[in-house]
């Protein structure tokens, strides 16, 4: 194979440029569909289903699942599932332009591949525990809110922000 | 089975008021017999261009048309009322139907394709070989293996046109079924046929460790995915230009219970998706292309359960 | 006219594929932009890279000014449009666990998603991380009931709690963004470039 393109696999989009099509696909989202972009919610729907599965009975007798258990559909038929697959193939198709597809672990060369996994466990907890406190993700409740100027996706996002920057003195070590 | 005279459209047993008496077995088995078409097309073309060196993975694909077929047999004998009747397909020839064409080209590539495996089994898997020590056990296999190989030119002779018939017949099969106006156009042969092309292509993609070949492979893979794409527009169109029991049949595909699966499963992420990484990793860029491969082989897959399933739902009469 | 699908110009069968398809364009955006590389988002905390920042003021001021230009135009109807509900300490209290999550992690759900397809294997676990704490907060509902379903303010805006003139808003929130991405810039200077 020849490799006419070069291209560094730290080359990424001019950031203006990149917010400046993010925002073009949010008022896209918005005039066809009428609703925002999202994230969070294909993952919960996937515990849901794997849930449901596991254990029908359970899953029906608590409040918060049988919310998005219906008789007639799975839970994994909601748009936010499929926007979350096209997530994964748009990712793969601009990861595989600029050769950034590999397995790896990407961690500060001061702390262990270990470490970072376990933080990348951690953060992922309070995330997922953050986003369905806060109904929605930085995608689905910050950005989607302010593109319509919610008050809610305000303060979502004014929390997370503040909070990061609160926190982020406590693990400097695992970034810089 | 009583024969019986039909005068009247309605209320025919089995095709009339029942209309979803095929499962998923005969999607599987249309599915599996493509993949196995295609890449027993793909190795005897190679064959007999001597380009069988070059490109190991064809080789090592011979696996899968015997277990494809194998399977996809027991999936359709499964699927049938009265399996211990099959037998009665062989005891007659009709040149008009394509049960009868199908039955006869699998009895004779089932075998063939058991064949064209045992030839190359040597010298493609010497590990499992030495663990099996097949030859050692039974003499006479070097006598038979010799005799293969020898023949293997004559065996790739009849392969093409064979593959191409049992890819044409997972289609016709559905197509000549008049009753069902969402099969029933001339577009499906060749549809399930390149279809059923481009699935084996990916599975050789799959199997390759060899980067020439896999390019080679994902330029015919990305050609079939073109001619499949504008086949399918011109079956909508086909659809389109049709009658009413015809646009409703194209209803069901374009705005309808199996609109997300047709257009966003099969024509999005098996044709569209796997056709642009294809492109990609042909201009040059760095693409692993197990994926729109594998993308190619479900949503081929897909196809054919949406297909069968939706073509059932059809019917002339109301 | 719009938004097009729940005003029936569009049949609803295809609201999935369309999904499918703004996902796609969603996913390339975010990882062209480098949201597929937990370090470069982290950088924003710390002052080396600021490129979340950016896209993401960029991408709220972009889209907030095409909506109310699109409203004011005709083409869209603003009152149609789904409002993310306001649960004030809902808001509050979940922002601040995902801030916490998002400097320990390093990524927000949609990014991590990205990373995922491009073999992140930390992305992975971090993934995986939210189902756990989606499972644990679905298990411990009865807990955060309280939280998640109380003080309901509804479906408000900037404007309805306010009374603000929209346009007003979306000017100053454009003057902020900008002088954010100014301070950004002096910041960055300053600051001990970090090799990631």
């Amino acid at each position: 194979m020849n490799t006419k393109y070069k291209t560094s696999p730290h080359q990424y989009w001019n950031p203006y440029f990149g917010g400046f099509l993010l925002g073009i696909i949010i008022i896209f989202t918005f005039y066809l569909t009428g609703r925002g972009l999202g994230a969070s919610g294909a993952i919960k729907s996937s515990v849901v289903t794997v849930v449901e599965n596991v254990a029908p009975k359970h899953a029906e007798s608590n409040s918060y699942y049988s919310q998005f258990i219906t008789d007639d559909k799975s839970p994994m038929n909601t748009w936010l599932v499929y926007e979350a697959l096209g997530i994964l193939i748009g990712a793969f198709i601009s990861g595989s332009i600029s050769g950034r597809i590999k397995w790896r672990v990407q961690h500060s060369p001061k702390i262990t591949a270990k470490r970072r996994l376990i933080f990348a466990l951690i953060g992922g907890i309070l995330f997922g525990l953050g986003a369905q406190i806060a109904r929605g993700c930085t995608s689905g409740a910050a950005l989607s809110g302010m593109a319509v100027l919610s008050t809610g996706g305000f303060l979502t996002m004014l929390s997370i922000f503040g909070s990061a920057y609160a926190f982020a003195y406590f693990f400097r070590k695992n970034w810089i | 089975m009583q024969e019986e005279l039909f005068t009247s459209g309605r209320n025919i047993p089995n095709i009339d008021p029942s209309l979803q008496i095929w499962h998923w077995p005969i999607s599987l088995y249309l599915f599996l017999g493509g993949l196995a078409a295609g890449i027993l097309f793909f190795a005897a073309l190679f064959y007999l261009m001597g380009k069988e060196k070059q490109y190991p993975a064809l080789k090592k694909a011979a696996v899968i048309p015997p277990i494809a077929l194998s399977v996809g047999l027991l999936a359709l004998v499964y699927d049938l009322t009265h399996p211990l009747f099959t037998w009665q397909l062989y005891t007659t020839f009709r040149i008009e139907s394509p049960m009868s064409w199908g039955a006869w080209v699998l009895l004779i590539t089932t075998p063939l394709s058991f064949l064209w495996l045992f030839s190359f089994y040597r010298s493609t898997f010497p590990k499992w070989e030495s663990k099996l020590k097949l030859f050692k056990k039974f003499k006479f296999l070097e006598k038979f293996e010799k005799f293969l190989i020898t023949n293997r030119t004559y065996m790739a002779y009849a392969l093409i046109p064979l593959s191409i018939i049992l890819g044409v017949y997972t289609g016709i099969l559905l197509s000549a079924f008049n009753a069902r106006p969402l099969w029933n156009n001339a577009i499906l042969g060749p549809l399930f046929l390149t279809s059923g092309l481009s699935t084996g292509a990916a599975a050789i993609i799959l199997l390759s460790r060899n980067r020439e070949e896999r390019h080679l492979f994902s330029k015919i893979d990305l050609g079939l995915i073109i001619v499949e794409i504008a086949l399918i527009i011109h079956m909508i169109m086909g659809y389109y230009a049709g009658s009413q029991v015809q646009l409703e049949a194209m209803d069901l595909l374009v705005g309808g219970e199996f609109t997300l699966m047709f257009f966003g499963f099969v024509i999005l992420l098996g044709l569209l998706v796997p056709a642009i990484l294809e492109v990609i990793e042909l201009l040059g860029f760095k693409v692993p292309v197990a994926v729109p491969a594998a993308l190619v082989i479900i949503g081929g897959l897909l196809f054919r359960f949406i297909m069968v399933e939706a073509g059932q739902l059809t019917r002339y009469l109301y | 006219m719009g938004p097009l699908i729940p005003g029936g110009y569009i049949p609803l069968e295809w609201d999935s594929i369309i999904a499918i398809f703004i996902g796609i364009a969603f996913g390339f955006v975010l990882e062209a932009s480098g949201f597929s590389s937990s370090r470069k988002l982290a950088g924003v905390f710390y002052g080396y890279d600021f490129a979340v920042l950016k896209v993401f003021f960029t991408a709220a001021a972009v889209s907030v000014i095409g909506i109310y230009y699109m409203d004011y135009l005709g083409y869209l109807d603003i009152s149609k449009l789904y409002v993310h509900p306001t649960y004030l300490w809902g808001a509050i209290i979940g922002g601040i666990i995902m801030g916490a999550g998002f400097v320990t992690g390093g990524f927000c759900p949609g990014t991590s998603l990205c990373a995922v397809a491009i073999g992140k294997l930390d992305a992975w676990i971090y993934v995986f991380g939210i189902m756990v704490g989606v499972f644990i907060f679905s298990e411990l509902f009865n807990l955060f009931e309280p939280i998640y379903d109380g003080y309901n303010f509804g479906n408000i805006t900037l404007i309805d709690s306010f009374g603000w003139n929209p346009y007003w808003v979306i000017f100053i929130f454009t003057i902020i963004a900008v002088l954010a991405f100014g301070i950004a810039d002096l910041v960055r200077k300053k600051i001990k470039s970090v090799f990631y």
